[in-house]
């Protein structure tokens, strides 16, 4: 999926998650807004300080007046401590909701993405996107806008104050701002290459530790050792190296800004002590100089931090995009509203498929099928049986010539509908991991009792199974649980479909991984699963196809011949040749046996 | 990866471990010198910062109130030159500690990795791999942190206090009283706030597994939800966790928004009753203007130290949750090991014997019992028999990753265990069912087998074992990469790679474990070929499931329920008509189906 990832210009970007705010702006907006007054409120304790020293001090008015500002000194910590609480708990509100919202679009939006998108995606892409990317989504709004916000916001309120007090000594202060910001800037960009190279080393690490591990006889069986640990210790060595390299540059950076923050202060100090000497301001302007310039200055070194972080943000914010931009697939359009079962005739008149314009994989496919039929389908792999099978319940849509399900068109019905009507069993069926019942009453769409529940899994011959599972029915399956074997996996998935009773059934037959006792009872409980439905079958043996009412032998995409079992044996071809080795298997043991 | 053991990570011990404390000191020992130089680098940067404060208010009271320009002009001469002594100080300490942290990571991993290697087969069977990997990733990375970063903000900040304090004696001392009594009480609510935090967030991470983990089952099953129509009750199920997981993180980052307000405004009481009483001691002269901005400087930042031995007293409680699973590993004994008096005799031959071997993985569940089998030099042994009777015991106990727990083995005629491990592993072959390959070059997992080969030899090892033709038709041949595990390559390549490996080895025992999975007829050909070459003139044991390599085996053992059941050569045991029958006509069947769907597959493609 990477390499068709398009990005979008960086303003559009600030615009779409502008949008993705929507329902909380007026939060975010508050939460920006409290920040503002926690700063104000910093701000005018220092006014109070320089009031108190001006006003009360100096002239020796000492008495109440002192209580009082006190007691307004605490107040306007309360009141800042309060906003800053606030501010915090509504940008929390924010961005925790935002991502809530975001998981369950990208939840929702993947489970409906057409069947194309996901045979091409990577699981560990996506995985790695609706993760790491949403994170940092959350960090954006979550820490970087915000924090970016306060010290803005830090600065433009004490500049503003420090102008207010006098114009001179305000911008005598700021000189080393933007030289800061800048500095800050392009160092942590340059953190963060370093940062990726240190990753990526701690990555190589890991592998070859992983390697080492999960290859643990092969290590030993070889006596490598020695050997692995020198591999090991090279890129230990490696990454210790890019530790230090990254180190390095922390260490120069914090020193050095000190430096150029401190030059600035110590100017703005000797300047603001020379204008009290003058008498141009007063000494309680001095002290609250001297309290305002310390949030002027300091934060700033962290301004470019935020930067490069938040450009992170958009990044991830790009890649959450991709995914979003994909269309859906609808469940409930379509030009008609069946109402009931359907029959189960299909008609496949020439119709073919393919993927992407001029590369067809099905070609030119007509049979008929009559309601309760049982249609088998033959061939190597990539023939084009499996991509037949997906055209029915519209994982994919026919591209030429037409299929109809009871005389009307396939594409007419709803997805939703036609998925209800058509049950499928796979080769190794995928299970959840919940427990055993729950997999069984697994999109039924109903409530479905305990006895009903028992009754599909004894007659798919998986009950006793279960019964000797200590935990029955409520077992979990999977990676938490217990691990079910292919055969047992296939047999709870024909309980799940003779639950859901569909009036077509999708079966890709194979019983080729189980030992022979079971596959005695997989065919049955398949038998007892085609009763009356409509069945297609994906045949790897013969032995399978034999009751079949038509089958079907594919090759590259075409039907290359068609028939039941007794006219295909007659006919010299694949079937034939496939059958007369199935003969001859028997006849070959016999000799065997009798030869030694 | 992580989300597969997201569960145990949260688990920590809630009491302080002295004896696990001990330890990770002991483990910074070696390095006194660099902590002593970034303890003092730091003292002095805490003592500066504070003695800036007190600059601040000589400024205002030796300068500004007497209007000496003079003395002003002093007191920022200093100011300058003292910021350039921090600069350094504040260089040293930030090299220094994070020197050492790299330094402690790359020790403990290089400590761990070597153990790794001389743990037996025993541990890794009972210790997932993910777990291993975050021991060694994660738990030491926070080991690192808590002895460099960790022991610098607590020294920090308990220095930055201390100092900020005498300053403020000298200042005035009854107004210091007022400050050191809320000391306690900003600790005390600081550690009550953390843990709270703590709380929260381990359930955020819990709630982010879990939703990892639904993703992942709802992207891979995409196929069943979609045919079964599931996706809107997927959709409510999936809400249910978000809304868990909005619930932790909501309320998390509102008490961690909520601990530098309480913070700030308990030292805000501090500051007005500085202010209160401090203004009635101006008048008296007890006290100055710059001595009251002093105070209040002092006050103000005395929030960091103080958020700073929060958070590392909530981080130790990891960091030594970490270490006692890292001196786990690290103390775990090797069941299997060397005799001090065991020996490498340079060639162990061929010839093994088992005498009333007996061996259980577990106690008291026998997988071996009074197993006895001579196997002379040259022979091929094939092991068949149903999965789990102890075909792969007998092969471990061969290559010694498992000693009989009864019985002995003799490789020679001597007691295996007399020997070292390096003299009977080195001189064993072996390819696994699923081969493992590890990343690099396809000539490199080739060396593998013999450190020092040259190209020649490798490719003529590659020869012999049929590996050489598709290896030509790569694009860059023998320095193709193989990719991580190999899995740029099929089965049956990585199969050949990892036979012409054994090869070139020149093993003097050859073990296979034959894979069940059914390559194509061309490979197949290929592998039987290369096996035919490797046997040749050695001893070999095949876990054996294709009848052409069961039937060319000189003897077979039919393994069941931890004995022999039947042993002979195919005719003999054919004729018995007893489980090794059995077993070989459902193979026969099977092999034959098999073809069946290769046949279909040719006939098609041609």
């Amino acid at each position: 999926m990477s390499n068709t990832d398009e990005k979008k210009p960086i303003s559009e970007r600030l615009r779409g998650l502008w949008h993705m705010l929507s329902g909380y702006r007026l939060l975010y907006v508050g939460a920006l807004i409290a920040v503002a007054f926690a700063a104000v409120a910093k701000t005018s304790s220092f006014l109070v300080l320089r009031y108190m020293i001006d006003e009360v001090l100096l002239r020796d008015e000492i008495g109440r007046a002192v209580l009082l500002i006190a007691l307004s000194f605490i107040g306007l910590a309360l009141i800042e401590g309060f906003f800053t609480f606030l501010g915090g708990r509504l940008t929390a509100r924010t961005a925790e909701g935002i991502t809530r919202q975001l998981r369950d679009q990208l939840f929702d939006h993947l489970q409906r993405l057409s069947f194309s998108f996901h045979s091409k995606a990577q699981t560990g892409d996506l995985i790695q996107r609706v993760t790491s990317d949403v994170a940092a989504i959350q960090r954006f709004f979550g820490e970087q806008v915000i924090e970016l916000g306060r010290i803005l916001l830090l600065f433009g309120i004490n500049f503003t104050a420090l102008l207010l007090l006098n114009v001179e000594l305000a911008l005598v202060s700021v000189i080393i701002v933007p030289v800061l910001s800048i500095v800050s800037f392009f160092f942590f960009r340059k953190i963060s290459q370093l940062y990726e190279q240190y990753q990526e080393q701690d990555a190589r690490l890991s592998t070859v530790l992983q390697e080492n591990l999960s290859g643990v006889r092969v290590v030993k069986a070889f006596a490598r050792q020695d050997y692995e640990q020198d591999k090991f210790e090279r890129e230990n060595h490696s990454l210790f190296v890019r530790g230090r390299d990254l180190l390095k540059l922390h260490a120069y950076y914090w020193p050095v800004t000190d430096i150029v923050a401190n030059l600035q202060i110590i100017a703005g100090f000797g300047v603001g002590a020379l204008m009290v000497i003058n008498g141009t301001i007063t000494v309680g302007t001095y002290l609250a100089y001297a309290g305002m310039i310390m949030w002027i200055i300091h934060p700033m070194r962290g301004l470019g931090r935020l930067i490069v972080q938040a450009s992170t943000g958009l990044v991830s914010y790009q890649r959450i995009l991709n995914i979003l931009g994909e269309p859906q697939e609808s469940l409930t359009e379509g030009s008609v509203e069946p109402q009931g079962d359907v029959r189960g005739e299909l008609v496949f008149d020439h119709a073919g498929f393919e993927y992407e314009e001029g590369q067809e994989v099905l070609h030119d496919i007509s049979f008929r099928v009559k309601p309760g039929q049982v249609i088998a389908l033959l061939g190597s792999t990539g023939s084009g049986k499996t991509t037949l099978m997906n055209l029915l319940p519209r994982f994919f849509d026919y591209t030429s010539g037409r299929i109809t399900l009871d005389g009307i068109d396939l594409k007419a019905y709803p997805r939703k509908y036609l998925r209800r009507q058509i049950g499928i069993v796979e080769q190794e069926p995928f299970l959840f991991s919940r427990s055993i019942r729950e997999n069984i009453s697994y999109g039924v769409g109903r409530d479905v009792s305990e006895d009903e529940v028992i009754e599909a899994a004894q007659a798919a011959a998986i009950h006793d199974v279960i019964e000797t599972f200590p935990e029955g029915y409520k077992t979990v399956v999977g990676e938490r649980g217990v691990t079910l074997s292919g055969g047992q996996k296939q047999r709870v998935a024909v309980a799940r479909t003779l639950l859901k009773n569909p009036r077509i059934l999708l079966l890709d037959d194979a019983t080729s991984s189980v030992d022979t006792e079971t596959e005695a009872e997989i065919r049955q409980a398949l038998d007892r699963l085609m009763e009356a439905r409509t069945t297609f079958i994906i045949a790897h043996r013969i032995q399978s196809v034999m009751n079949a009412d038509l089958i079907l032998v594919l090759d590259k995409g075409r039907i290359v011949q068609r028939g039941t079992h007794d006219t295909l044996v007659n006919q010299p071809g694949i079937y034939q040749q496939i059958y007369d080795l199935q003969a001859r298997v028997e006849l070959e043991l016999e000799r065997e046996i009798a030869g030694v | 990866m992580s989300e597969h053991y997201g569960f145990e990570e949260e688990e920590f011990q809630t009491s302080f471990d002295g004896a696990t404390l001990r330890r990770i000191i002991k483990l910074v020992r070696p390095y006194y010198k660099w902590i002593a130089g970034f303890l003092i680098a730091v003292a002095i940067t805490s003592f500066i910062d504070s003695y800036f404060t007190y600059l601040g208010k000589r400024i205002i009271d030796e300068g500004i109130i007497p209007a000496n320009t003079e003395a002003l002009r002093q007191i920022l001469l200093t100011f300058g030159a003292v910021m350039f002594v921090q600069a350094v100080t504040v260089f040293a300490f930030i090299y220094l500690t994070g020197i050492l942290g790299h330094r402690v990571k790359y020790d403990l991993r290089k400590t761990m990795f070597s153990h790794l290697q001389k743990l037996s087969l025993s541990y890794y069977s009972k210790t997932p791999v993910g777990w291993i990997m975050s021991r060694v990733t994660s738990d030491t990375e926070r080991i690192a942190e808590l002895v460099t970063w960790g022991m610098l903000d607590i020294a920090w900040a308990v220095l930055n206090i201390c100092t900020s304090l005498i300053f403020m004696l000298t200042i005035n001392w009854k107004l210091t009283l007022v400050v050191a009594a809320i000391i306690p009480v900003l600790l005390v609510v600081a550690v009550w706030f953390k843990q709270r935090i703590i709380v929260e967030y381990r359930l955020v991470r819990r709630a982010n597994s879990k939703i990892t983990g639904a993703y992942n089952e709802n992207i891979t099953g995409v196929r069943v939800v979609k045919a079964l129509g599931r996706e809107p009750e997927n959709l409510r199920e999936f809400g249910v966790l978000t809304s868990d997981y909005y619930r932790s993180a909501f309320r998390a980052a509102w008490l961690s928004a909520l601990f530098l307000p309480v913070v700030q405004i308990i030292s805000a009481f501090a500051v007005g009753g500085v202010l209160y009483f401090g203004a009635g001691q101006v008048k008296i002269g007890d006290m100055t203007i710059g001595g009251i901005q002093a105070f209040i400087s002092y006050i103000t930042f005395i929030m960091w130290p103080i958020q700073d031995m929060a958070r590392v007293y909530a981080s130790m409680q990891h960091a030594i949750a970490s270490a006692e699973r890292v001196f786990s590993l690290v103390d775990a004994v090797p069941d299997v090991q060397d005799k001090a008096e065991a020996v490498d005799p340079g060639s162990v031959g061929g010839d093994i014997v088992f005498e009333d071997v007996e061996f259980a993985y577990e106690d008291g569940k026998d997988v071996l019992r009074k197993f006895n089998l001579t196997v002379r030099h040259g022979e091929t042994i094939a092991l068949v028999g149903p999965t789990g009777a102890g075909k792969s015991t007998i092969v471990n106990l061969i290559c010694r990753f498992y000693e009989p727990t009864g019985g002995r083995i003799l490789i020679n005629g001597k007691d295996y265990t007399d020997l070292t491990m390096h003299a009977i592993q080195s001189r064993i072959g072996m390819v696994l069912q699923t081969p493992h390959l590890f990343s690099g070059t396809i000539r490199e997992n080739l060396r593998y087998g013999k450190l020092d080969a040259t190209d020649e030899s490798i490719e003529g090892a590659a020869k012999l074992a049929g590996a050489h033709e598709f290896i030509s038709t790569l694009p860059k041949g023998y320095d193709e990469e193989v990719g991580e595990g190999g899995n740029l390559l099929s089965v049956g390549q990585k199969q050949l790679i990892s036979l012409a490996r054994a090869v070139l080895a020149q093993p003097e025992i050859f073990i296979m474990d034959e894979a069940t999975s059914s390559v194509d007829t061309l490979t197949e050909a290929l592998i039987q070929r290369g096996m035919v070459t490797l046997m040749q003139g050695r001893t070999s044991f095949i876990i054996a499931h294709r009848l052409s390599t069961i039937r060319s085996a000189d003897r077979i053992l039919v393994i069941e329920d931890g004995g022999v059941s039947e042993m002979g050569t195919h005719a003999e045991l054919l004729r018995q008509r007893g489980h090794y029958y059995r077993l070989y006509t459902q193979q026969f069947r099977r092999e034959a189906y098999d073809r069946e769907e290769q046949l279909l597959d040719a006939e098609m493609v041609s």
